[in-house]
């Protein structure tokens, strides 16, 4: 088994200084993320091999203004973490030599879809919406190494609507660009993480997907939003933590087809 | 102008007829499997067959939607049901997910393919990707703006499709697995359990609050729309019933003929508007078409929906010789009220109800057995599928 390599979202200055080998950084890019408060100015991440993070669905103009800005792209940068698909056809234009990696989190559950997909790019991430018995499979069959869950905030919504701004506004709060929401049926809690291109929302749990092994994996991914470095060097050495967390979808299947008591 | 679709959604057979006759130029709809309305009645493979047939009788299309987004297991039986799509000439299927796409083209199928709005398009770089995937056409993300349609339209020059009318999601479609989280229930294969409009509480702050969207009504737009080289106007909601099927695919047919001739005014668009808000069971607005919409275009607290009562009765049969109408009841009147039929070729007509009389011919003063058979006489002739509703507005109270 390889020794495993992480590729880790720079959700606070802090991060930088982790001490631990195989690591890659990857960078919120300001304009092109969204469900970050931090984010970088590309021009500004002058670290080797960053890998830049544009998780945004883009507009006209927004796709206009990303092949603006990957004109002058540093050569710092191995690569770039997204969610548009417009984004490989830019970087095709463009004749960059970047590795891609596709970070949709929901259509990336089977291993077909995903090895259509690798045709256009490096790599790319599983879905946290799958069991790992499916998870498993996948890597089995995944023609290029993928990128898989390992300790994350989960994204569970992302809306083009500005949901807090509205909110606040309608009840007269004061603006907050992050606030726990609990739906109020079930007791579960989301994370609302808010800028000007749209409202995230994790589940607020940390997905604990730690015992996915296996040697297609090209990295283990983290969003550590809220961790503290010493937190996260216990999570990254597969320490015992006491933080929040649960295994997701990992051992409970979900299903679409209603049962009866859903009919009530 | 350009040939323009009017597309309209169908839960089951009796649904696709009515969008059909009152003015659809195409229809969607799922197989019991693979598309996102896992739990709407859904049409058998031998319903998709006479569905195809009554479509093209009509020289109008049908569309299947094979949108879910895949896991391992659902991959099994996808080769064959894309087979049999083909095999009854269903005229496109409606797919997000890339292993469809995929399959179509490697199969050597004919059918066409449009990418789902689930695919999240919005700019027109996106946009070519699929484009050279092969597919025919994009409906695109409800979030596209004016702006964005127009450019995606001129640099790649594919058939687009929108959405003009109907609910919206909170999030991107597709983009939404808090349904996942909250019940279990997979919202991208078919098991929405809709939380975006459960009642949520922000923090330490006591309001609670849901994040309901108002509905999205283009009807304001559809010149301009049509002007940018949009296609096909697209109406959600394969749940919903035939009053309001027959009454938004009415007023969109009307509007766009209407453009066509040059005759459309702003009396008039208030008018259709007024008929189409009374139809509804929520507010509607124009929401992403020109901006990002505001905390006015969002329900805060819980479920704001009317219930519609205005359905009186469906025409069933109207005999020449008597002047008598059939009609299946659905809501309640009675003597006295002055309601209003409207149908496919049949312009609202006012009437005033003198005599009611049951199935077996006796006069009674109110209808309000669900489904019984009722007798009136009208001097128009009617004709099988219109409609008589309670009468609202009147047109020339606009002109």
């Amino acid at each position: 088994m390889m020794e495993r390599q992480f590729l880790i979202v720079v959700t606070n200055e802090e991060i930088l200084k982790l001490k631990v080998k195989k690591i890659n950084f990857l960078f919120p890019v300001k304009d092109f993320s969204v469900g970050f408060l931090n984010t970088y100015k590309m021009e500004n991440i002058d670290r080797m091999d960053s890998y830049l993070y544009m998780n945004r669905i883009l507009d006209c103009e927004g796709i206009k203004k990303l092949e603006e800005e990957l004109k002058k792209i540093n050569k710092n940068i191995k690569g770039i973490c997204f969610t548009d698909l417009g984004v490989i056809q830019i970087v095709k234009k463009l004749g960059l030599s970047l590795e891609l990696i596709y970070m949709q989190s929901h259509n990336t559950t089977n291993a077909s879809s995903i090895n259509y997909y690798l045709d256009y790019v490096d790599s790319l991430l599983i879905s946290t919406d799958i069991t790992k018995k499916e998870m498993i499979s996948i890597l089995n069959q995944a023609k290029k190494p993928l990128v898989v869950p390992f300790f994350s905030l989960a994204e569970a919504l992302y809306s083009r609507r500005t949901l807090l701004k509205n909110y606040q506004k309608h009840f007269n709060l004061l603006e907050n660009q992050e606030e726990l929401l609990i739906e109020k049926g079930t007791k579960k809690e989301f994370l609302a993480v808010e800028n000007e291109f749209g409202t995230v929302l994790y589940a607020k749990k940390f997905i604990d997907y730690r015992d996915i092994e296996h040697e297609n994996i090209l990295y283990s991914f983290l969003n550590p939003m809220h961790l503290s470095l010493k937190e996260l060097e216990k999570i990254l050495n597969k320490e015992e933590i006491s933080i929040d967390k649960d295994t997701g979808f990992l051992y409970q299947e979900t299903y679409y087809q209603l049962k009866e008591e859903d009919h009530e | 102008m350009n040939k323009i679709e009017l597309l309209a959604p169908a839960g089951d057979m009796e649904k696709l007829k009515i969008a059909f006759l009152y003015g659809a130029d195409a229809v969607y709809c799922a197989g019991k499997r693979f598309g996102l309305r896992a739990n709407a009645n859904n049409f058998t493979l031998e319903e998709l067959k006479k569905a195809v047939l009554f479509a093209h009788e009509r020289n109008k299309k049908l569309y299947v939607t094979v949108n879910i987004i895949f896991h391992e297991k659902e991959l099994e039986g996808l080769d064959s049901y894309l087979k049999q799509l083909d095999e009854i000439n269903v005229d496109a299927i409606i797919a997000s997910d890339i292993v469809v796409i995929k399959k179509v083209k490697k199969l050597g199928l004919n059918l066409e393919v449009h990418v789902s709005t689930q695919a999240s398009i919005l700019n027109s770089e996106s946009a070519l990707f699929y484009k050279e995937l092969g597919v025919s056409r994009l409906v695109l993300a409800r979030e596209a703006n004016l702006k964005d349609i127009k450019e995606i339209k001129e640099k790649t020059n594919l058939e687009l499709e929108c959405f003009i009318h109907g609910a919206m999601c909170t999030s991107f479609s597709g983009r939404c697995v808090m349904s996942n989280y909250c019940t279990l229930r997979d919202a991208n294969r078919g098991g929405c359990a809709q939380i975006c409009r459960w009642t949520f509480q922000a923090g330490h702050n006591k309001e609670i609050f849901s994040m309901t969207p108002k509905d999205l009504n283009l009807i304001e737009y559809i010149k301009d729309l049509i002007n940018i080289g949009v296609n096909s106007f697209k109406v959600e909601g394969r749940m919903r019933g035939i009053y309001y099927i027959a009454t938004v695919i009415y007023v969109y047919r009307k509007i766009i003929e209407e453009i066509d001739k040059e005759t459309l005014t702003e009396g008039k668009i208030n008018y259709y508007l007024d008929i189409l808000n009374r139809c509804a069971n929520r507010d509607s607005t124009s929401q992403f078409l020109n901006g990002l919409p505001t905390e006015k275009e969002q329900y805060f607290l819980g479920r704001q929906e009317l219930s519609n009562q205005d359905f009186l009765g469906l025409v069933l049969d109207y005999d020449e010789e008597k002047h008598i109408v059939t009609l299946e009841h659905r809501n309640y009147f009675k003597k006295g009220d002055v309601v209003e039929f409207f149908g496919p070729n049949l312009d609202p007509y006012t009437y005033k109800i003198e005599e009611i009389y049951d199935e077996n011919d006796k006069l009674i003063e109110v209808s309000n057995h669900p489904k019984a058979l009722i007798k009136l006489k009208v001097d128009i002739r009617l004709e099988k599928y219109d409609m008589m509703r309670i009468k609202m507005f009147d047109k020339k109270d606009y002109l």
